[in-house]
């Protein structure tokens, strides 16, 4: 099966249109480990929003995948709805440019065709796609 | 006929039903709302673009620093503001090309770096997150240690980032953001120590394209110009922030981009400032220290970016940009009384100028970049003497021309970086230069307006969108 590599994944976008599938099989998932849970999102607010709430306009993911509640000031929990999910990796790029880099993309194993040639794969710039044993399906950040 | 009728009636029933369903039907129904007040924060704690709340965010990274440098840079000019780097024994430069040791990313901007015990420090503005982020670096590796932000919005106008930080000898880390805001920070730790915000407590009003203001330390001192409506210039504790003394601002000065600069006049020790309306000179030590010894204000450009030069006992050089040119300050004391005039003053093609970069004094001579409207010579790189502003006594070639790139002596040697990323290297004689090599040191390099540093052989550099470290000795 394919997998992504997150230290190599440098977000180009790829993984949303490459995909054979309609909606990508590259979904957005969350560390909470490694999250900072800040108020100040770089993978959830958009670059010079006016103000820092939860409206649409402030919003960074185009399919509104991803939510927030408040924990206790200043920490807000952040949840990916898979289903909304495209892989386009923007709030990728945003929380590890400035963040902890809690968000990082995965391809959903119970959504991949397993394809014996992964489209994305021949075309991701980075190499962060590859093929990896059954066992290890995924490659997750708060797991050793 | 019957059936006609029927399937008439048919008819308007199946279309009054689709119409009926038509109306009646929600197509948004499945649709969820994006409405402020989804993620369940308690009622008014909601943020406003200027709700900025100084040094808020912190992230410590992995790396730990390499070891500690010998040498520092505390700040705008190094530590004793005069850009001059001396050795007992002169640097022997790397032969061949400089070694880049390290480049990072930055937001665009043209603050440059600040060095203390193998740290680096770059205030920042990243775009992304709307956010003035002071970075601290291993000197050696590059590596980013902490950092330290908080959100100020703000709009792109030649980038973002301005100021150099001042580091005082114990290591506190002082920054101007580019809308006024003082953080100041334990260098090693990142621990946030005390802010202070200049709109809000001095009324200071942020001149266009941003605060360039570099704070100054003094011993255990921090000394800024506001230049606000009622103050000019304060004195702070500068491990609480606490103020301790304040000059009037009675002769109404508005803050430049022009930095305060210590000088002795006669056996006075001053705080000089050029502020939009004049410049002015204040006490920097004994029983009258903050108050305001003279002014003087036959100096009005506009916009004023480099700072005063000191030239001798009491004789200042002041220049600016934007067709403003230059002047001679001379400042006397008679009976106790304080007394400044403008001696000389004359356009950017009549003489020694520069439009951004603050000129070197070094051995007798006045070391500059002439600007864009400085006559035949513009933008070269020119050696002036303090008795003749008005003749060069040295221009660099035609083809080495540097734009507002800057400037700085290290051993006898000039390193000037060409605004497109091109280190050039003179040897520096009595009255003239020697070209000793050139290298593109940023490639494709874009607005390289940023100050250089130095420390234990290493030259720091940046341009709008990069900070490099280079080796230059062996």
């Amino acid at each position: 099966m394919w997998q992504i590599d997150p230290e190599k994944c440098l977000q180009c976008g790829r993984c949303q249109t490459e995909c054979v599938l309609s909606v990508s099989a590259v979904k957005c998932f969350h560390a909470n480990q490694v999250c900072g849970y800040c108020d100040l999102c770089g993978g959830y607010y958009r670059a010079n929003v006016k103000e820092l709430n939860t409206a649409a306009e402030n919003m960074m993911c185009p399919t509104g995948a991803i939510t927030r509640l408040f924990v206790e000031e200043p920490y807000f929990e952040y949840t990916i709805d898979e289903s909304l999910c495209n892989g386009c990796g923007k709030c990728v790029k945003g929380c590890s440019s400035f963040g902890n880099g809690s968000l990082f993309l995965q391809i959903q194993q119970e959504l991949c065709l397993n394809c014996n040639e992964c489209k994305i794969s021949k075309v991701c710039v980075s190499g962060a796609i590859q093929r990896v044993p059954v066992r290890q399906g995924y490659k997750l950040k708060d797991h050793a | 006929m019957k059936n006609s009728r029927i399937i008439t009636l048919v008819t308007i029933a199946v279309w009054t039903a689709v119409l009926s369903g038509w109306h009646l039907y929600d197509p948004s129904g499945g649709f969820t709302q994006f409405v402020p007040g989804a993620d369940k924060r308690p009622p008014g704690s909601e943020r406003k673009a200027d709700d900025v709340m100084i040094g808020e965010f912190f992230m410590k990274y992995d790396a730990t620093l390499s070891g500690e440098s010998s040498e520092s840079w505390l700040g705008f000019r190094g530590a004793d503001r005069t850009n001059i780097v001396r050795h007992s024994v002169p640097l022997k430069l790397t032969e061949g090309e400089f070694k880049e040791l390290w480049s990072v990313e930055t937001g665009e901007g043209h603050a440059a770096p600040a060095v203390w015990k193998g740290r680096a420090y770059v205030l920042d503005y990243n775009e992304q997150l709307s956010s003035d982020a002071l970075r601290c670096f291993d000197l050696k590796t590059g590596e980013e240690l902490w950092r330290r932000w908080y959100r100020v919005p703000m709009k792109r106008n030649h980038g973002f980032s301005r100021t150099i930080p001042a580091i005082s000898e114990d290591g506190r880390v002082v920054t101007i953001g580019p809308e006024g805001h003082v953080m100041c920070c334990n260098g090693d730790t990142g621990e946030l120590v005390w802010t202070m915000d200049l709109k809000k407590r001095f009324s200071t009003e942020v001149p266009f394209w941003y605060a360039g203001q570099c704070p100054l330390i003094m011993g255990d001192e921090l000394i800024l110009a506001p230049a606000g409506t009622d103050t000019l210039m304060v004195g702070l504790d500068v491990a609480t922030g606490g103020v301790r003394w304040a000059t009037p601002n009675d002769c109404k000065l508005k803050m430049s981009h022009s930095s305060v600069m210590p000088m002795t006049l006669g056996s006075k020790s001053t705080l000089v400032y050029a502020g939009i309306g004049g410049v002015c000179g204040v006490s920097a030590d004994g029983a009258n220290k903050g108050k305001m010894l003279w002014f003087c204000n036959q100096w009005q450009p506009s916009v004023i970016a480099p700072s005063p030069l000191q030239l001798n006992s009491n004789q200042i050089f002041l220049v600016a940009g934007y067709g403003a040119g230059g002047g001679l300050l001379q400042v006397d004391q008679f009976g106790g009384v304080w007394q400044a005039k403008i001696t000389d003053q004359y356009k950017a093609d009549k003489g020694i100028s520069s439009e951004q970069q603050t000129p070197i004094l070094y051995k007798g001579n006045i070391i500059t970049i002439l600007p864009k409207d400085g006559g035949g010579m513009r933008e070269r790189v020119s050696i002036y003497q303090p008795g003749n502003l008005h003749r060069a006594v040295w221009n660099s070639a035609n083809d080495e021309r540097f734009g507002l790139g800057p400037y700085i002596v290290i051993d006898d040697r000039l390193f000037a970086l060409k605004e497109d990323g091109q280190l050039f290297v003179y040897e520096i004689n009595d009255d003239s230069m020697k070209l000793l090599r050139k290298q593109n040191v940023i490639i494709d390099g874009a607005d390289a307006w940023g100050p250089m540093a130095y420390a234990d052989g290493m030259l720091l550099l940046r341009d709008a969108k990069t900070v490099k470290c280079f080796k230059i000795n062996d």
